[in-house]
């Protein structure tokens, strides 16, 4: 569950969309990955969105008669708790609904942090090179050092568990990420003969980064940006497994399994539904973020 | 090659120091008096005790004494004493981690007994339902938690088919195995391995979905090469071409891969340890935290990082005695 999921993924040498022989709409029509991961994205997204109309209960209220209800297709269930009701008499249904808009919070905050942080970091490094680029790489390398999730932890064990140092550990843990590929894709454009071209003709710095650097790296950082998103999402949920992350009474996926595992004998579906939500989400994503590498890289597809 | 192997050493103590210093000045990050969030946790502490912690935790100390300090006692083996169960870290270290060890080697062991076939036959057939089968089990790999797969295995396994432990330890398997071969005692082996089934497993997913992927595409890639489609035309049998001429250097993209699933491992333990309540530096790790037992957290910091180093560095090396190609870059 580490970065190791980005490592087959190696997005180097985009070339310019201009290339593309297809549409994206129409690539997209043709893929059975990019369509099935589309479709399971928009399934969470929606649960997230609308999570407030969708529920039928509040997700802390606690009913005892609701306590250890099994779901609603199981002897004794009813479509009072469609997916049953948990150890403390909360419906899960409401639960994991809820906790689909905490995942795509965090997932959503984390990595929007982490790819301007390194993206900027990334492009500063590989466009001026010298010792901004020693300095930032020393850092990159540095980080390196340590294994992702050992990353967090120091970071729990400094600030305390909780829903903000879970963002900043996790966004710290990712920007490295964003800031190696940016660096290395700015560094084989920068030696392009229209860069050289357009610094002849004195336009400034930063508008050629801005108007020639930037959209060349875009595809590698939105493929990164979306595989990056799964890793969030099963990081978050693992950290607030381990109580380190996100804390009850919110409904976490990860909390809830958590919650559940001490009645996996008998109460088997407080687990399973959080379980199920957290494998939709990050199958949906890695799906989608593979069909985006082969339509922004096809000589990966064989991968 | 001498000249390369001097600094690549070089680099990594720069590094392990660096590890030392930001392990070393951790107490002093953490917001406000850690020994005020300690004390607040056992109201049997007097102001004595909270002065004599703030000394032993090197609070008083600037940074630099403090890391000073630390890596002197450190390199004789002395990481500080554990604030709730006043042992030395070094022995509580040192009783952990053959566990996580012996795990994550199974771990290693399983991702490649299954990633090496399923690679080499989604190579060989191609586009065929085994190897959409393959991009299935790769896809659900790198989506399933370690900790979700886990608590599903220990569902089906432990709890409806009762063929295995739902947690627990039962001493290394890897002993076992002299026992087992030497006096014929397979039990005695089976009774600690079975122990290691369901971890080992929960670990080694994503390990066998990323390398069988690897395997596969590099397979692949060596398969369309001249000297294999020479040894075609020579007569070698196909499954010699496979396994000798092309698995040989189909592996070796793999290797590369080693140092950084180390971390992976590193990272998973924490949380399977958790699960199956195995006594290792994971786990420990992950209680210190809760109780806020710094020198023990301290402790497993340096202890993985050191480890994940020392590890990158031998593969980093291995790799260029196994692949000459690479030797002189």
């Amino acid at each position: 569950m580490t970065d190791i999921a980005t490592i087959p993924i190696g997005t180097q040498g985009t070339e310019p969309a201009a290339k593309q022989e297809r549409s994206f709409l129409s690539s997209l029509g043709r893929s059975a990955k990019g369509l099935t991961g589309l479709f399971l994205i928009m399934l969470v997204v929606a649960c997230a969105l609308f999570a407030r109309q969708i529920v039928p209960y509040d997700h802390a209220q606690q009913v005892i008669e609701w306590r250890y209800a099994p779901t609603a297709w199981q002897a004794g269930g009813s479509t009072r708790n469609l997916l049953g009701g948990d150890n403390m008499g909360r419906d899960i249904f409401s639960r994991t609904i809820m906790g689909a808009q905490i995942s795509v919070q965090v997932a959503l905050i984390v990595v929007s942090i982490a790819l301007v942080i390194g993206s900027v970091l990334g492009a500063l490094a590989g466009y001026f090179g010298g010792w901004i680029d020693t300095l930032i790489m020393r850092a990159v390398d540095f980080q390196l050092a340590f294994p992702f999730l050992l990353l967090a932890l120091i970071f729990m064990a400094v600030l305390g568990p909780g829903f903000a140092t879970l963002v900043m550990a996790l966004s710290f843990a990712l920007w490295i990420n964003f800031a190696r590929i940016v660096r290395s894709e700015t560094m084989r454009i920068r030696k392009l003969d229209y860069v050289d071209a357009a610094i002849t003709m004195g336009v400034s710095q930063l508008r050629i980064i801005a108007t020639h650097v930037l959209p060349n790296v875009l595809p590698a950082v939105l493929v990164m940006a979306t595989l990056d998103i799964a890793l969030v999402i099963i990081s978050e949920a693992s950290l607030s497994f381990l109580g380190l992350g996100v804390q009850p009474p919110t409904a976490s996926w990860g909390v809830m399994i958590a919650e559940g595992r001490d009645f996996l004998y008998d109460q088997p579906w407080i687990v399973i539904a959080p379980g199920i939500a957290v494998l939709i989400s990050s199958v949906g994503i890695n799906l989608f973020g593979d069909f985006l590498r082969d339509y922004f890289d096809p000589r990966l597809e064989r991968m | 090659m001498l000249k390369l192997l001097v600094s690549r050493f070089f680099y990594a103590c720069v590094i392990i120091l660096g590890v030392v210093l930001v392990v070393s000045s951790l107490v002093k990050l953490v917001p406000g008096d850690p020994v005020d969030v300690i004390a607040a946790g056992n109201p049997g502490m007097s102001v004595a005790d909270m002065d004599r912690l703030r000394e032993r935790m090197g609070l008083t100390r600037s940074i630099p004494e403090q890391f000073a300090s630390y890596l002197g006692h450190a390199v004789q083996g002395d990481m500080g004493t554990s604030i709730r169960q006043g042992v030395p870290v070094t022995k509580l270290i040192a009783e952990r981690l053959p566990a996580t060890a012996e795990l994550a080697f199974w771990a290693l062991v399983l991702a490649f007994i299954f990633a090496i076939p399923l690679g080499i036959a989604t190579a060989l057939k191609r586009g065929s339902w085994l190897d959409y089968t393959g991009t299935f089990i790769a896809v659900l790999g790198v989506s399933t938690p370690g900790f979700l797969l886990a608590v599903l295995m220990i569902l089906w396994f432990s709890i409806e088919l009762r063929w295995l432990p739902a947690s627990g330890y039962r001493g290394s398997a890897l002993l076992a195995v002299g026992k087992a071969v030497v006096e014929g005692k397979f039990s005695v082996f089976w009774n600690a391995f079975r122990y290691f089934i369901l971890p080992a497993i929960s670990l080694a997913f994503v390990l066998i979905a990323v390398n069988a992927r690897v395997i596969r595409s590099a397979m692949l890639e060596v398969l369309q090469q001249d000297f294999i489609t020479f040894a075609t035309a020579k007569g070698v049998p196909r499954l010699r071409i496979v396994l000798r001429h092309a698995l040989r250097n189909a592996l070796l993209p793999v290797v590369t891969l080693a140092g950084l699933q180390m971390g992976a491992l590193l990272s998973g333990t924490v949380v399977i340890e958790t699960v199956f309540a195995w006594p290792g530096i994971g786990r420990l790790a992950v209680d210190s935290i809760h109780v806020r037992d710094y020198p023990i957290i301290q402790a497993v910091v340096l202890v993985s990082a050191v480890l994940f180093i020392v590890l990158n560095l031998t593969v980093d090396i291995l790799y260029r005695f196994i692949d000459p190609r690479v030797r002189d870059d």
